[in-house]
């Protein structure tokens, strides 16, 4: 029997609705402050939903070499540059001697915003009397005003070739797209190549912004996200709470730097936390609903729980998944109720969707830095937004203010839409 | 080392037919897929060739609910996700695990545990269909300038509500683990051409860490419509000959002019080797080993000195603990874009030395054309049948070798296979590397 490779965090950067920085993003959810606000990236004024939890007055210029060189790219890769920029320099990387080879790259990543002006004038430049687009007036329109490189910047994978571009990360480089689970994969998947001696050294997270027109068409379609609390928007996200109504979509990136411990050790890293659980299943139920009795997302648990070796009484916090959509908050409740039986009133569950919004592909891993931040500070972010119980939903989801805890070790949740589950354990570095 | 894997299905959809002994077949004729776009009315761009899959049907080799399921969720299935679906269904019947009778109740695949059967799939992120988005279009401009407001007002309340789920680029998961039970590990990986390559990797590794004892592994994606074939002409990736469209895709050829559009998808079932052998399976060969990288020249472009793909070829021969001599045959990515196929050529000849000299190179999108996501497994499926009889097939229009590429690239006629180890390459043009170590069983 091999002896596991252990892995570390030794840096984390992000960019969130509530900060430019982890700490400023860890400080204001303490706080239970939002970050949901009227659509201001576009005008949104007539969609269903007008609301969304933004980044602001963010500028890509100080986290890259050559700002020039993003002025097409979506902001799905501004926030990673800059998510990845803090976590290198956190990590002591930045200027370092490094194997390129042995550091590679998993992203969890959403695409950048189509030029939706563009297709639709296409659109109806080439839309004949019978309802079809010809593609010869079509392209007659697009090959006069589409941008060849912001066309190319819409695909999912161009964070990660941004960032291998900028540090020269020629180590293994993966970009997936699991809808809401996908950085919580990432980093499972990334701690996987650590374990298995692909590599020494991952930048790993996610990144993700599907604040755009035909995102918020698209939810809005599914009746996914909310559209209630108009004029007090900061009230939409209510995770757990009987009149919940849908999610808030929020952008962002958080991205890690995980080390193999030795690694680490010989480089004197900082070590924030231990990464020691991985777990990832499917529903394999249908395409819109999840399973109703939670198998896919219990399986994930009980798989991460078991890859880091822990019972789940000894788990102190789970970040949920939280998504505040009638469906989710009560299949979560119900399948950690099957993975921690007895224990599972006494653990304290907290969405910080409640204030953050859905960061889709960028949710998991900032989650799982409010995991590591829970650690170091011994407190939990809170739920807002919990004002009236629902019978279904009886657990201790930390409502409406921050809580001092004893937390040494965090499980975090991810349900991807489409039934992609993952959840992962990370604990306090015990040398 | 951990558990060994085994290959023990083959599921292809490709321009040159449905099946991979469809695409074995063509490649070991020399008889390309690559025609005159007729998808779409091509006659405004600059490329006007593509590999197209004529007459698709997803539901072949499916059991009767699942043929149901299938047509009736085709709505809300994009092209690509009705490619990996079909190729799912053919790589699972392929493997020979009984699919179970629905006329008797069984569940699909009884023999199985479900929560032990998962996927990986090289996806991308599909572009909506033009059609489907003209009456929100039209509604929203009601005669006049196109505007959010007017989108908002008038044009959302026209678009189908499952419109987003038609184009996720994990629904082809989805859909396929709803299909065949798979209730173990699953996931999406948007890399471009590396994506296929790139599943074999994870699942494999998924495999040896115990997380699971059958995988699919592979990818999707179709590049023929009017939005990709339009970026991939801005982005000056696409041949735009005119000539006879068999000959329009010449990888490592002097004249190579560009990829040709193509669609596809590409599914292996790999399982734990001793649960294959257990079950007395089929199998076609062995995964032993497969690495990755990535391209840090530019978003846009290849390394010059091939060392992304370099960093890729090195760690799958590292984990496969094979040496460049032992290898019998190469497949290359060989997309024919003259930088890319430059850059993988350098790429190959500095990660394996003098051995890149002889062991022989092939290709296959001369026949194919660009398959994408589906480029890698695709190539994989149809060595595997083609090779058992110890004969690597040329590249279809290389009549001129590049000089500046020093491989060893079979050309005109058949080559031996010098040994049963395969090597496989892909790569993202400004992104992800793969590959992978094969063995052929035979």
């Amino acid at each position: 029997m091999i002896m596991k490779r252990r892995i570390v965090i030794t840096g984390m950067g992000s960019v969130t609705p509530l900060g430019l920085s982890v700490e400023e993003t860890w400080r204001n959810l303490l706080a239970g402050k939002s970050g949901i606000r009227p659509i201001f990236i576009f005008d949104a004024e007539t969609f269903p939903t007008t609301f969304a939890a933004q980044v602001a007055d963010f500028d890509v210029a100080p986290y890259v070499r050559d700002p020039e060189a993003f002025g097409k790219a979506g902001r799905n890769v501004r926030f990673s540059m800059a998510a990845g920029r803090m976590a290198m320099e956190d990590a002591g990387l930045l200027g370092a001697k490094f194997d390129p080879v042995r550091f590679g790259i998993y992203l969890g990543s959403g695409e950048g915003a189509l030029d939706f002006f563009t297709l639709a004038e296409g659109i109806a430049h080439g839309a004949g009397p019978d309802g079809k687009v010809g593609a010869a007036g079509f392209a007659e329109i697009g090959f006069k005003r589409y941008d060849a490189l912001r066309e190319l910047e819409q695909e999912p994978n161009m964070p990660a070739n941004h960032l291998a571009c900028e540090y020269g990360l020629r180590g293994p480089a993966f970009s997936c797209l699991t809808a809401c689970a996908a950085s919580t994969q990432a980093i499972g998947e990334a701690t996987d190549l650590l374990r298995t001696g692909r590599a020494d050294l991952m930048l790993a997270g996610g990144t993700h912004s599907m604040i755009h027109p035909l995102g918020v068409t698209g939810f809005n379609l599914l009746t996914a996200i909310s559209t209630q609390h108009k004029d007090e928007p900061w009230r939409a996200s209510r995770p757990f709470d009987r009149d919940r109504a849908g999610f808030v979509l929020g952008e962002g990136a958080t991205l890690m730097i995980l080390e193999e411990l030795e690694h680490a050790r010989s480089r004197g890293a900082k070590i924030w936390a231990e990464v020691t659980g991985f777990g990832t299943s499917a529903d394999a139920y249908r395409m819109t609903d999840i399973h109703p009795e939670g198998r896919g997302p219990a399986a994930a648990m009980r798989m991460a729980l078991a890859d880091a070796g822990c019972r789940p009484d000894q788990i102190d916090y789970i970040s949920a998944h939280g998504t505040g959509t009638q469906e989710n908050d009560k299949v979560e409740t119900l399948a950690v109720k099957l993975v921690f039986g007895q224990y599972a009133p006494k653990v304290p569950m907290s969405s910080v969707k409640s204030t953050l919004g859905h960061l889709i592909a960028a949710a998991g891993a900032t989650e799982l830095m409010t995991c590591v931040l829970a650690i170091r500070d011994q407190a939990l972010p809170p739920t807002m937004n919990l004002e009236n119980p629902d019978p279904e939903c009886d657990l201790d989801y930390v409502p409406n203010a921050a809580r001092r805890a004893k937390v040494e070790v965090c499980l975090s949740n991810s349900f991807g839409f489409g039934g992609q589950n993952d959840s992962l354990v990370v604990r306090r570095f015990v040398p | 080392m951990g558990r060994r894997i085994a290959i023990t299905g083959l599921g292809v959809v490709s321009p040159a037919g449905i099946g991979a002994a469809a695409l074995a077949e063509a490649v070991r004729a020399g008889r390309s897929a690559i025609t005159r776009i007729t998808r779409f009315d091509a006659s405004a761009y600059p490329s006007r060739v593509a590999g197209e899959i004529r007459d698709l049907d997803p539901t072949v080799g499916t059991r009767k609910d699942q043929a149901r399921y299938i047509k009736k969720m085709a709505k809300v299935m994009a092209v690509d996700i009705q490619l990996a679906v079909a190729a799912a269904n053919l790589a699972i019947v392929d493997s020979g695990l009984p699919a179970g009778d629905p006329r008797a109740n069984e569940p699909v695949l009884p023999t199985i545990d479900h929560t032990r059967f998962g996927m990986v799939f090289g996806t991308s992120f599909i572009p909506t269909e033009l059609d489907e988005m003209a009456v929100a279009v039209q509604a929203a401009r009601a005669g006049g300038e196109f505007t959010l407001k007017g989108w908002g007002l008038r044009g959302i309340p026209q678009v189908f509500p499952l419109w987003l789920l038609k184009y996720l680029p994990n629904m082809h998961a989805c859909h396929v683990g709803i299909l065949w039970d798979g209730q173990g590990p699953s996931n999406s990986l948007t890399c471009s051409d590396a994506g296929g390559l790139l599943s074999l990797d994870e699942a494999s590794r998924l495999i040896r860490r115990g997380a699971a004892d059958w995988m699919l592994a592979g990818g999707a994606e179709s590049r023929v419509n009017p939005t990709l074939v339009m970026r991939y002409c801005l982005l000056k990736r696409l041949t735009e000959t005119l000539g006879d469209p068999a000959t329009a895709c010449r990888p490592f050829d002097a004249g190579r002019t560009g990829q040709a559009s193509s669609e596809g998808a590409a599914l292996v079932m790999l399982e734990a080797l001793d649960v294959a052998e257990k079950r007395g399976a089929r199998i076609y060969g062995e995964v032993l080993g497969s690495g990755c990288g990535a391209t840090t020249a530019g978003v846009n472009a290849c390394d010059p000195d091939g060392s992304g793909v370099a960093a890729a070829v090195c760690a799958a021969m590292a984990t496969a603990g094979v040496d460049p001599e032992q290898l019998g045959a190469i497949v290359a990515h060989g997309t024919a874009l003259p930088m890319q196929d430059a850059s993988e050529a350098a790429g190959l000849a500095a990660a394996l030395g003098p051995a890149a000299r002889t062991v022989p190179v092939t290709a296959v999108k001369g026949v194919t054309g660009n398959m994408g996501a589906s480029s890698g497994v695709a190539e994989l499926a149809a060595a595997l049948l083609l090779m058992k009889d110890g004969q690597v097939p040329p590249i279809l229009n290389c009549d001129r070798p590049d000089p500046e590429v020093k491989l060893n690239l079979v050309t005109g006629s058949p080559q031996p296979l010098a040994s049963d180890l395969l090597l496989l390459t892909t790569n993202a043009i400004g992104g992800q590397t793969a590959a992978a170590v094969v063995r052929v069983k035979r």
